[in-house]
């Protein structure tokens, strides 16, 4: 149980945060037209809070919708709705909304909007494709989710008209990061009602965010613009921000060489090296909460050995694939745990720091034990594109130089992928993972027992157990030690194996201001941006 | 006449109905569903999902609920946009793909015989050579090299026009897709008009009109321009449905948001009702066309009557 002081602790931490927007360094001359233009990518497949999945879509919500909670440029948990929040007994929340919230109808924003909202985001009825991603921590979310309990069950409570009180599953401590995402937005009861599917068209939409929508051209652009209403509006300095959905990786670069564009969305795989080159001050590429790995069967009845598991791990080159590979500033990895990620410490496999002979020598030694031999052929799944293909060829190359195993490749697009390692129907698989929010949780649900995201179909009963004790546990030192330790053992079981972290590069004109290249989440809310003189 | 396009009109039901089984069964056998995500979805959510969509129903029993919506116009629920039905998404890029497809067409009908008219004339001269010249360089190259030295030159190196994207029909945006199309376009038509217009030139009616001692200008207009242009009325067909929706290498390059790039996000994404729309789009649109062309034919060549 929490204590009082640790209570007061938590919330007067929370009013601290209270340090909003962008912060524009002193002697900063802003230019007098405040208007950005950012590529997005993909076209947002919706902009209802419920229906959203994709990062694209959540990137233009978050600006229009404003949660509980929001995160900031550092990936920060700051204060949106909420200028509070306590957690007063292990799986209780009380979250103090701020009186002058307010929809850009004028009208309040109350705890009952909460309580609306996250109950149509988890309804059956709307079957969102991801609710149970979140549904999960609240208390009985699933079950709603499922169908088994009706919404009015859901473990969310509007106390009064500025107070909301949430009951989670078990204990999530780390709940003011869950609900800074996207799809536990409010959304505006009576617009919805009366618009229906239409209520997020231009024209229609009433929303509380430091934005409001004014333009929606499908497969082309989505434009926003500074809502007055909102309660930090003083503190927003862009006036319109257009986001443009153009996925093509040359056609984003062309964007912005040509001045259409202030902000790509990605550069395409291959340039980072020949752009840093040409635009060194205009190049970032930060590290994102992102574990590229390769998921291994360990049902498969070569792969069922964790000595063939640990020598195909062992034999991969992590610094060759980052530096000439991929090259595109990825950093190596040899743990489940990405560098920033909350509630864990990274963790090494011993022999990452050996040299690769002794490695080769281990890794053939353990080969040799389980009786696979050379020769013996491997098959491997990736998705169609020359990015992952490279890293395949890698990846074969290595196992074939140096243990003398030979590859089949099997290119598949990405549904048929996907769907093949859902079903266990693959023997090693091209995968990655980024994290929505920023806690440890979302990463061991890889290597959980029974995890739906466990394609590997590994399980480590003692390292589910330390998870659990983990979460139970309100001491966050404590929580992160167990966490860790769980991690190391259910990576020492070698369920898959680790390569890079996810960064992105991206350029981005020298004139806006308020970007952080330490956001391991990518997300980037447009009132943290200005744009300065130039 | 009127009974021929009655007819015509009359065998696209069958035709329509044919390519939207073949597309339904097909995309049905694709492997990978709609909903399959790296995240994979709980039997519970995708129970909901299904029946949302009624993909819990007997394909059948789908196909048939999919051929009474069609019936009444409706393209159903998109499985991907939550918020648009496919006829929101097609009502939106149809225009666009009509807008720069159609405008290129037509720039490249006129362009390409009056080049097609000027090379014939002068066979054999410095002009047919230079023209033919343009032509096959214009065949030879295909859109992605040609598009991006448009970009290169025309909106990096000469900050004249916008690199690419789209804004309500704004004329900035639209001349180098037009260009582009217009480009590849003008080379084929071109090519097909002078090689025809040679074979009529020297056909006996010819011969005659020029021995009555008709100018060349009368010559060609009066005589031999008509029959000259069947087989570029035969390709304008084909061209048409390409320029509109198979635009997809310049769609992507100049981020345009026609139809071309729904059918590529729609099938990657398994975006059933979004394929199966735009199938029986192209497909109405394809017969149309075609019908349209024999008409032309009929009034081209008075050897043709329906």
């Amino acid at each position: 149980m929490i204590t009082l002081a640790r209570a007061l602790a938590l919330s007067a931490l929370a009013l601290a945060a209270a340090s909003q927007a962008a912060t524009i360094p002193p002697g900063t001359q802003l230019a007098a037209r405040q208007e950005m233009v950012r590529n997005n990518g993909a076209e947002p497949e919706s902009l209802d809070p419920a229906y959203i999945e994709s990062v694209n879509a959540g990137e233009i919500t978050r600006d229009l919708f404003e949660g509980l909670t929001s995160s900031d440029h550092h990936s920060n948990v700051v204060p949106g709705v909420a200028e509070s929040w306590k957690q007063v007994d292990a799986t209780t929340w009380v979250f103090k909304l701020r009186r002058n919230a307010v929809w850009s109808n004028g009208q309040p924003v109350t705890a009952e909007d909460f309580v609306y909202s996250w109950r149509r985001f988890l309804d059956p009825k709307t079957a969102a494709k991801i609710a149970t991603t979140y549904a999960v921590y609240l208390a009985n979310g699933m079950e709603v989710v499922n169908g088994k309990k009706p919404v009015t069950e859901l473990g969310v409570r509007a106390v009064d008209k500025q107070t909301l009180e949430v009951k989670t599953a078990g204990p999530v401590p780390f709940l003011p990061s869950v609900v800074s995402v996207a799809q536990y937005a409010p959304q505006p009861r009576a617009t919805v009602e009366k618009f229906g599917k239409d209520w997020t068209k231009p024209g229609n939409m009433v929303s509380n965010g430091a934005f409001v929508l004014k333009d929606w051209q499908v497969n082309s652009k989505v434009v926003i613009e500074k809502n007055a209403t909102y309660w930090d509006a003083a503190n927003v300095q862009l006036t319109r921000v257009t986001f443009l959905c153009v996925e093509d990786g040359n056609a984003d670069l062309k964007l912005y060489q040509s001045g259409e564009e202030d902000f790509m969305q990605q550069i395409a795989p291959g340039s980072y090296n020949a752009l840093k080159a040409q635009y060194p001050a205009e190049m970032h590429n930060g590290p994102l909460l992102g574990l590229r790995f390769y998921a291994l069967n360990n049902d498969d009845p070569l792969l069922k050995d964790v000595r063939v598991r640990k020598a195909l791990s062992m034999v991969i080159d992590r610094q060759i694939l980052s530096d000439k590979v991929t090259a595109d500033g990825q950093a190596p990895l040899y743990g489940l745990a990405v560098k920033g990620l909350g509630a864990i410490q990274q963790t090494r496999y011993d022999w990452a720091d050996w040299p690769m002979d002794k490695r080769v020598a281990e890794a053939r030694k353990l080969l040799a034990e389980a009786g696979v031999k050379p020769g013996t052929r491997l098959k491997f799944t990736y998705n169609n594109s020359d990015y992952h293909k490279k890293m395949a060829i890698f990846a074969a190359s290595e196992w074939k130089t140096k243990l003398g195993l030979e590859t089949d490749m099997d290119s598949l697009e990405f549904k048929v992928l996907i769907r093949k390692r859902h079903d266990g129907d693959f023997q090693i698989a091209r995968h990655g993972w980024i994290a929505t929010f920023n806690d440890a949780t979302l990463f061991l649900t890889l290597i959980q027992c029974g995890s739906e995201v466990n394609d590997q179909r590994s399980c480590s009963k003692k390292a589910d157990e330390l998870i659990a004790q983990g979460n139970a546990s309100t001491d966050p030192a404590r929580r992160e030690a167990l966490l860790t330790q769980a991690a190391r053992i259910a990576m020492d079981d070698y369920p898959l194996i680790p390569l890079l972290q996810y960064s992105v590069p991206r350029l981005i004109k020298p004139w806006v201001g308020g970007y952080d290249d330490m956001n391991g989440q990518d997300r980037y809310r447009s009132k943290d941006f200005y744009i300065i003189k130039h | 006449m009127w009974a021929y396009v009655v007819r015509r009109v009359i065998v696209t039901i069958p035709t329509v109905l044919a390519v939207v089984t073949l597309c339904y069964v097909l995309l049905h056998l694709t492997p990978g569903g709609p909903f399959d995500a790296e995240r994979k979805v709980p039997d519970a959510v995708l129970a909901n999902l299904q029946a949302k969509y009624h993909l819990d129903l007997p394909l059948w029993k789908q196909y048939l609920f999919y051929l009474r919506d069609l019936l009444h116009g409706d393209l159903g629920a998109s499985f991907r946009y939550a918020d648009w039905s496919v006829n929101d998404l097609v009502a939106r890029a149809l225009p666009v793909s009509l807008a720069v497809g159609g405008t290129s067409l037509l720039i490249a009908v006129v362009l390409g015989v009056a080049l097609g008219i000027t090379a014939a004339l002068r066979q054999n001269s410095a002009v047919d050579v230079g023209v033919m010249l343009v032509a096959n360089v214009g065949s030879v190259l295909p859109s992605f090299v040609l598009g991006p030295v448009l970009v290169l030159v025309f909106a990096i190196t000469l900050p004249w026009l916008p690199s690419g994207g789209w804004d309500d029909f704004a004329p900035r945006y639209m001349v180098l897709p037009i260009a582009l199309l217009t480009l590849i376009n003008v080379s084929t038509i071109g090519r097909i008009m002078r090689g025809s217009l040679i074979e009529v030139m020297s056909s006996n009616f010819i011969r005659t009109a020029r021995a009555k001692g008709l100018p060349m200008r009368l010559v060609v207009m009066r005589h031999a321009l008509r029959p000259a242009l069947l087989p570029v009325v035969s390709i304008i067909g084909p061209l048409a449905i390409s320029s509109i929706t198979s635009a997809i290498v310049t769609e992507s390059w100049f981020s345009l948001p026609g139809l071309g790039k729904l059918i590529v996000n729609g099938a990657s994404d398994r975006d059933y009702t979004l394929v199966l729309g735009l199938v029986v789009l192209v497909t109405v649109m394809a017969v149309l066309l075609n019908l349209l062309v024999d008409l032309a034919y009929a009034w081209l060549d008075p050897k043709i009557r329906y």
